[in-house]
């Protein structure tokens, strides 16, 4: 039997734009689920899908991108990749599939909503097999882990994590949440594929797939690589969605959207994949700091992208630039000081040499950051480990829900940014956070911080066992150093050795 | 007599934190409450007196000033910092 090309029948076939006669048009697609600015259908229509794929090719191809992801898994299973990786690469991998795993099972609810209420076919289209690729990136990073949990109990924490109160989890679960649980079909191409899939994790599975290579666990580099391929075709059901809404006199509306979303990702991003590039991440294998990452692989060409698409580049884009050579340092600090309260053992990343790379990347470190390691590292050294652990809690920013923190040292920039808001004082750690909260307070409003739930009561005791209980860490689950202070052994031996 | 959370900004440090005080502190106790979550640990001790500013004020309160007469909100962020060092000034906004 002949077939005919792709081309010659794919527009015919997915134009499933039929005209209802049981239920009208505004029923069929409620304003709430569309999210579609009250523009009809007909603006829709011109919607052009980048990247045309049909079922069978998709099938083809999966299976393909599983078959071979699933194989070099199976032909690794006895290399020793558990006992010999480098304790800050097991942390990345922790830190990950805890971070990341089931909210891929959000991101396909969110796909789905495309699915149903997308306006355009094309878009309806791809986000089908967006659908389907978030459940496969759910499922498949949940099986990876799972070979390590009998060696490993922090590594439970990739199903275990999103179904706790713990801090970073509900910081994670918040902006998820916020860009695809809950928002329209428009909302969630232009937030979660545009703005969080295209502006960044797009890149950032690149960059860990090569980090993975370098540190040589094939095996998560298998699948990182696999993922990003599916997340490099259905990221791009944002960009034409963009282009309407400005066409259509909605650039203020999409604007807005992708500035929530980018800010948001951000932050995210910065204790997420900053502490990794820049700490975690054995000092052999790195390639780039995490601020040279952000520079070459997000910054330029997201600008580029949003200018390109008729968009401006959002208004905190000076403090974000300003961010990306600050803000990760003090997200690490503080995971590292309340390491405790966390699925996995962070890096110090602050040995003699560790610190020389930091001053290179980041010209001043060892004046700001480092005045707070020098009074760990002390305490450390003179067997004072009480003193390297949290009596108190830190305040957390009521939008990205992470610790309120700036750089330290002389100049002294830390500040609350606080708002009152119908009576309630909410405290957040930005002027990007705070705008984002005022953008649509009833969305936010309700919501409770960490800190405002110790405040009421809800962590009994009220110290930091109770706190452990309230997010759901038994002994063994834990955080501590990932290298038991050996790193402290290599400042006595540096100081010895400049002494004689 | 009431415990009564706030916000710590102390000088020269990363992060801002509970501190929980009693209604009944006064100013020098509540900057001794807040020390101990950051001196020793992130910042280095020093000699000298410690005082507490509202954040963005110019001047800090009185010594001998009590929580319940300060007029803070719970949870507002108050600036913890050596009298007489270099200490920067942050726009009131509450």
């Amino acid at each position: 039997m002949t077939v005919l090309n792709r081309l010659d029948w794919y527009n015919i076939a997915r134009d499933t734009n039929w005209t209802p006669t049981y239920v009208s048009d505004k029923d069929l697609f409620p304003e709430e689920l569309t999210c579609a600015f009250g523009l009809p259908a007909e603006a829709f229509e011109e919607y052009d899908e980048p990247y045309k794929t049909t079922y069978p090719e998709y099938v083809k191809v999966q299976r393909e991108k599983d078959a071979g992801a699933y194989s070099v898994k199976a032909a690794l299973e006895r290399s020793k990749m558990y006992e010999n990786a480098s304790p800050g690469w097991l942390s990345v991998l922790k830190l990950h599939f805890g971070a990341i795993a089931r909210g891929e099972y959000s991101a396909s609810s969110a796909e789905c909503r495309m699915v149903r209420f997308g306006r355009a076919p094309g878009m309806r289209n791809m986000a089908t097999f967006g659908m389907m690729d978030e459940i496969r990136h759910s499922q498949i990073q949940l099986f990876f882990p799972h070979q390590y949990v009998s060696k490993d109990r922090q590594f439970d924490w990739a199903f275990k994590s999103y179904d706790t109160n713990e801090w970073a989890m509900i910081a994670a679960r918040h902006f998820f949440d916020d860009m695809m649980v809950t928002r329209g079909a428009v909302g969630v191409g232009m937030m979660l594929t545009f703005a969080f899939e295209t502006g960044f994790t797009n890149m950032q599975f690149l960059g860990l797939a090569a980090d993975a290579a370098e540190a040589g666990d094939w095996s998560f580099s298998s699948l990182i690589s696999s993922i990003q391929t599916d997340e490099s075709r259905h990221a791009q059901i944002g960009g034409p969605l963009v282009q309407i809404l400005v066409k259509n006199g909605k650039k203020a509306e999409a604007q807005k959207m992708v500035d929530i979303s980018i800010w948001r990702a951000w932050k995210l991003f910065s204790i997420l994949t900053g502490p990794v590039m820049d700490y975690y991440t054995p000092l052999e294998h790195r390639k780039q700091s995490f601020k040279e990452f952000m520079q070459e692989w997000i910054v330029g060409q997201f600008e580029r992208s949003l200018l390109e698409l008729g968009l401006d580049k959002p208004w905190f884009w000076d403090d974000f630039l300003r961010e990306i050579d600050e803000q990760h340092h003090g997200m690490h600090l503080g995971v590292w000081f309340w390491r405790p309260t966390v699925w996995w053992d962070p890096a110090a990343g602050v040995s003699p040499a560790e610190r020389q790379w930091l001053e290179e990347k980041y010209p001043g470190w060892n004046d700001t950051w480092g005045h707070c390691w020098d009074v760990i590292t002390e305490n450390a050294l003179e067997g004072n480990m009480a003193k390297t652990l949290p009596e108190t809690l830190p305040v957390v920013c009521n939008m990205c829900q992470l610790p309120i923190n700036y750089t330290p040292g002389p100049k002294w920039t830390m500040r609350d940014f606080p708002l009152t808001h119908a009576g309630r004082d909410y405290h957040f750690c930005s002027e990007g956070c705070r705008w984002v909260f005022e953008q649509e307070p009833s969305r936010y409003k309700d919501h409770q911080s960490l800190v405002d739930r110790f405040l009421d009561g809800q962590i009994q005791p009220p110290d930091l066992g109770g706190a452990l209980k309230f997010m759901g860490l038994s002994p063994g689950e834990m955080g501590d150093d990932a290298l038991k202070f050996a790193w402290v052994e290599e400042v006595r031996a540096d100081r010895i050795k400049k002494a004689s | 007599m009431a415990l009564f959370p706030l916000t710590s900004n102390f000088q020269e440090d990363f992060v801002l934190q509970l501190v929980a005080v009693d209604t009944d502190n006064n100013m020098d106790e509540v900057a001794a409450a807040a020390a101990v979550h950051s001196v020793g640990r992130r910042v280095k001790a020093r000699p000298g007196v410690l005082r507490v500013r509202r954040q963005g004020a110019s001047e800090p309160f009185a010594r001998d000033l009590k929580v319940a007469d300060a007029g803070l909100r719970p949870m507002e962020c108050v600036e913890i910092y050596w009298e007489g060092s270099t200490a920067h000034l942050r726009e009131p906004r509450h």
